[in-house]
């Protein structure tokens, strides 16, 4: 009875549809749709939050969002992507999953939205999206299956994703006339003095917990002294000087960071920060509208932004997430014009208001933005020095972040030796790669 | 009743219990009233402004108003807690049921298999939680499912919408069925020792009235046992609505509980000690109104197997 | 005749719910599970998917130094906690054995820590724990201490103290209800022939507790191998894998790691675990309740 009426319902408005074909717009098709989306917890997410409001009023198309802390929601998609037919329409993606999802066959390939011309924004400006993200974001099959190359294709768009600055209390810096400093050995230099200058304040608050946070720390130290995880045959030279120097840089500065700094998940580290207990926070340019933010933070109007500090090279993060179209989605369409509209310049410039991360680079150029947010000029210079290859988007990589990050864990409050524990680490990981089939061809 | 005096390290000793014991639920409950400003810079002590701020966060979604520090509603707290209701009662109601009756069978009929099925039931009582995480995900995801093209399937699917095979995971009915049988083996160890106390010579007496088995166990048995079953009552209801593992594995968007909104709210970006301390003080609500009223019962409960033995 | 299969068939009729739910929601999975732990099981294939890789699993957890670890920590905690749990608890309960105004009032505020939830307990701690605006520091700190880096250095040893404040009023009820159903006569006869108190401890309090402690003590160990909820939301098993029991690395090589087969077997090697301690515990009991019977027998005899 039910799916009779839905079916004449359907068809009267299919009808109706149809009449007014002539006068239609982009969104028409697809207006009263719901979408179901799902989200992380995230503060780039709650910006996208705010401006969700927007999107239904221009389109008809509302949406139902599904907020989980990001190692929850990973959990959640890998059960509805295997399912036949799944819950979500569209999914934010954190930026290792790409390697999974896509492996899977379970993204959206979004070439065919692109060539639809009821679908496809002609104003779109592809052009203006950051590259170092499309390419670790959404792009897949390239050089070394997750780069940028000749054989790959887009399966994703880069939303929320972010980059390394260096934030710093101006105050400080100005009281015991310090300069920003410019390349590694400055700021570690800076990082063990300013506890001996300030009695109680930490030099840098870095994530150091076990698991995922330390091997992160480790990873924004590993590409800037040139080091990498392997090398083109895909050899771990994790254990290499520049990966001996990395770890030997992260405990260093963890040992002149704030109390329980061994301890410190990316929570604690900026909380760290906010509360004014430590000089230097070098981690995702996502933290900057927390830091204005009287009611969390106590440093509002203290804090500078610098770049990354160089080592033999500039080399900051790329993460973050992007959203992509789950191929067991009911409501694809409606979904790429989502998403779609929330990447477009427009949708860009508002979720970069309500303070989220801009994905383009006239977002970060725009008057406006900057008038808000004067820090948005020095994430856009920092962005052009992103570095897609700054970790290994593969399958296995999880497996290899968690080994990683408990051993430099260990290293950081057990006192394991550096190399020992770094030659430990190479050694499962080329036992996992070799598991995996990525010394076949050698 | 006779109180005989004491020294007074003696009292100095139990007010430092009491501290101890009741202090940090206590912390819980003035931190919630707090801003997280204030609670991370530390202004300790009981001088500071109180504020329903993070209540509201929390409750966002059944306040009649929209409170202005809020851009949009988060924490979904209000259908978290109607979850956690629903699946709490659900839950105690039927594993007080089917727990009486199979401790009553345990204790007092001689059947086949019931060596058996008592060994089990004191066997099954040591696996942990975290044990079963694997196989009911598996379970509860790929094969307790009704397929839509089955025709409940199809009634169910027209009925409440959503999309795929029907499965018992992301239901009400699913994260039920676990509590249920984790709850039973303890419910049936307690009222076994109670049920035992009830004096045979009342049965036979019904009995000899005329009385059917159904009716000499409604009627006669179960009012004696009224402590053990408010006993069991209670710890079944505490582990339904505390339990956190089993319902974040097995629920979906629309189904889930307390907990795991606490949990999911301890995101790395952004601690809000402030809304996690109200939602924590939200949760620990209804086991502390209920160790309030009903202390005496938990206390025989807890004694009933390990004392009388 | 009906009334007489009707009889025959109620202990079936009482039974069967309960077989039934048990059957299918706990002793199924648990085949299941064994199962699978033969096999390579990744979450996204079904379980006939799979393919069988014999005793695999069981050999590279053997092998696993983070297994290994992860059970040298579970043991650590759980006798650790019980340990202390009975020391505490059995100690309150003689200390506060006695006729007070308000006894109940007291025990209703004890057990206040046992009803709260361990995801809520774990968050409580955690607050208090943090290094910087967590209320033990801060109170270090006031009296002149130096702060202490709970979380990061001691974490094992802070999962610990959560867990004793949380079951240690357990203990102390139980045995308080034992202490205080202990044959007066006994006790009279003591003071008669005149034992100090800590005499009065060792000799009769102690040895007529000892049943109810015991079953007490395997109860609450059986129970320390199934915390999870308060580690996982202090400490998520760090630093490192110091805090990490098996029921988290379970749960975190079925969720994280998407091994499943490698976590069922674990969850094998927890169960027999748990079955050798339960098996213990009958043992202990059977034990007990044959010197008590002769014990009985003796003193008929000579009376």
């Amino acid at each position: 009875m039910l799916k009779k009426l839905k079916r004449m319902a359907l068809g009267a408005s299919t009808a109706l549809t149809v009449a007014s074909a002539a006068i239609a717009g982009p969104y028409d098709a697809y207006d009263g749709t719901t979408l179901v989306v799902n989200f992380p917890a995230h503060p780039h997410y709650n910006a996208v939050m705010k401006i969700l409001p927007e999107f239904t009023k221009e389109t008809g198309i509302e949406v139902e969002v599904d907020q989980l802390p990001y190692l929850k929601m990973r959990e959640r998609q890998t059960l509805e992507l295997g399912q036949d037919e799944g819950d979500y329409d569209l999914i934010a993606y954190v930026v290792f999953s790409k390697a999974d999802y896509v492996y899977a066959d379970q993204l959206e390939n979004l070439a065919r939205y692109f060539m639809n011309p009821k679908l496809a924004d002609p104003s779109y400006d592809a052009d203006d999206l950051i590259d170092g993200y499309v390419y670790n974001i959404g792009f897949a099959g390239g050089n070394k299956g997750y780069l940028q190359g000749k054989t790959g294709s887009l399966f994703g768009m880069p939303y929320g994703s972010e980059t390394s600055v260096l934030g710093y209390r101006k105050d400080i810096f100005e009281k015991h006339g310090l300069s920003v400093p410019e390349t590694y050995a400055e700021m570690l230099d800076i990082a063990c003095k300013i506890p001996q200058l300030e009695p109680g304040m930490g030099g840098l608050s870095s994530r150091a917990a076990s698991g995922h946070h330390a091997a992160h720390a480790f990873l924004l130290h590993l590409a800037p002294l040139g080091g990498r995880i392997f090398d083109d045959a895909w050899n771990p030279i994790v254990n290499n000087e520049a990966g001996v120097q990395a770890a030997n840089a992260l405990k260093q500065i963890v040992d002149c960071g704030p109390e329980g700094a061994a301890s410190f998940g990316f929570g604690e580290a900026l909380g760290s920060f906010l509360n004014g207990d430590t000089a230097m926070f070098l981690d995702t340019t996502v933290v900057a509208g927390q830091i204005d933010d009287a009611s969390k933070s106590k440093v509002v109007g203290k804090v500078g932004w610098a770049m990354h500090p160089e080592g033999v090279r500039r080399g900051s993060q790329t993460g973050g997430f992007g959203i992509g179209i789950p191929k067991n989605a009911e409501n694809k369409e409606a979904a790429f014009l989502l998403m779609q509209w929330l990447t477009s310049k427009t949708g860009d410039k508002l979720v970069a208001m309500a303070g989220g991360n801009p994905s383009r680079f006239s977002t970060h150029a725009d008057a406006d933005v900057n008038a808000k947010f004067p820090h948005m000029a020095t994430f856009g210079e920092a962005l052009k020095h992103a570095d897609p290859d700054w970790r290994p988007i593969i399958p296995v990589w999880g497996k290899i972040n968690a080994d990683l990050g408990t051993t430099l864990s260990k290293v950081l409050t057990e006192g394991l030796d550096v190399q020992d524990a770094l030659d430990g680490v190479a050694e499962r990981t080329r036992g996992v790669m070799e598991e995996a089939g990525y010394y076949t061809w050698q | 009743m006779d109180h005989d005096r004491q020294n007074p390290a003696f009292y100095a000793l139990l007010v430092a219990l009491i501290f101890m014991a009741v202090g940090p639920i206590v912390l819980m409950f003035t931190n919630s009233f707090k801003l997280d400003v204030d609670i991370i810079g530390g202004t300790s002590g009981l001088l500071f402004l109180p504020t329903i701020q993070n209540y509201e966060t929390a409750l966002c979604d059944v306040l009649w108003y929209e409170p202005e520090h809020l851009d949009f509603c988060a924490l979904k707290f209000g259908g978290a807690f109607v979850n956690s209701l629903i699946i709490a009662l659900v839950s105690t109601a039927l594993t007080l049921i089917i727990g009486c009756m199979a401790a009553y069978a345990l204790v007092r009929f001689r059947f086949m298999g019931r060596d058996t099925a008592s060994l089990t039931t004191l066997m099954v009582r040591m696996v942990p939680p975290a044990v079963l995480l694997v196989p009911v995900f598996g379970l509860w995801n790929n094969e307790f499912c009704i397929s839509k093209k089955f025709w409940l399937g199809e009634l169910i699917r027209d009925t409440f919408g959503g999309r795929g095979d029907i499965c018992l995971a992301g239901t009400h009915s699913g994260i039920i069925l676990i509590y249920v049988a984790m709850n039973l083996p303890f419910v049936i160890w307690i009222l076994q020792s109670f049920i035992v106390q009830v004096p045979r010579s009342l049965e036979e007496a019904a009995r000899v009235d005329g009385a059917g088995p159904f009716q000499v166990f409604f009627q006669i048995v179960l009012p004696l046992i009224k402590p053990g079953l408010a006993a069991a009552a209670i710890f079944t209801f505490r582990i339904a609505w505390n339990e956190y593992l089993l319902a974040s594995a097995l629920s979906d968007r629309d189904t889930k509980t307390v907990p795991i909104l606490i949990v999911n709210n301890m995101s790395e970006f952004n601690v809000e000690w402030g809304v996690i301390m109200a939602t924590g003080m939200l949760l620990a609500i209804p086991p502390i109104i209920f160790t309030l009223f009903a202390s005496r019962q938990i206390i025989t409960g807890m004694t009933a197997g390990a004392v009388k033995g | 005749m009906k009334a007489q299969n009707l009889n025959r068939m109620t202990p079936y009729v009482f039974m069967a719910p309960a077989a039934i739910i048990m059957g299918l929601a706990l002793l199924y999975p648990l085949a299941y599970m064994i199962y699978g732990s033969f096999r390579a099981w990744d979450p996204s294939q079904n379980i006939s998917e799979t393919e069988f890789v014999g005793l695999k699993n069981y050999i590279t957890l053997f092998f696993d130094p983070a297994f290994r670890e992860s059970l040298s920590v579970t043991l650590t905690f759980a006798f650790a906690v019980v340990t202390a749990e009975l020391a505490i608890g059995v100690g309150l309960a003689l200390l506060l054995d006695r006729n007070i105004r308000g006894m109940s009032v007291l025990r209703t505020l004890f057990i206040l820590p046992m009803m709260i939830a361990p995801v809520v307990v774990g968050l409580m701690w955690r607050y208090m724990y943090h290094p910087t605006v967590g209320t033990i520091n801060k109170t270090l700190k006031s009296m002149g201490f130096e702060s202490v880096d709970w979380l990061g250095q001691h974490a094992l040893l802070s999962v610990i103290i959560a867990d004793i404040w949380q079951w240690t009023p357990f203990i102390f009820i139980l045995s308080l209800a034992a202490l205080q159903s202990l044959p007066r006569s006994a006790l009279e006869a003591a003071k008669i022939d005149g034992a100090t108190g800590w005499q009065q401890i060792r000799y009769i309090k102690l040895p007529l507790m000892m049943p109810v402690l015991i079953v007490t003590g395997l109860l609450r160990l059986i129970d320390a191998f199934k915390v999870l909820e308060v580690i996982l939301v202090m400490t998520e098993g760090g630093p490192g894998l110091s805090t990490e029991i098996i029921a988290l690395r379970i749960s975190r090589t079925a969720t994280e790691f998407r091994e499943l087969g490698v976590a069922a077997a674990m969850s094998n090697y927890l169960l027999l675990l748990l079955l050798i301690l339960t098996l213990g515990m009958f043992a202990i009991t059977r034990l007990q309740e044959a010197r008590s019977a002769r014990q009985a027998r003796q003193i008929q005899e000579e009376g």
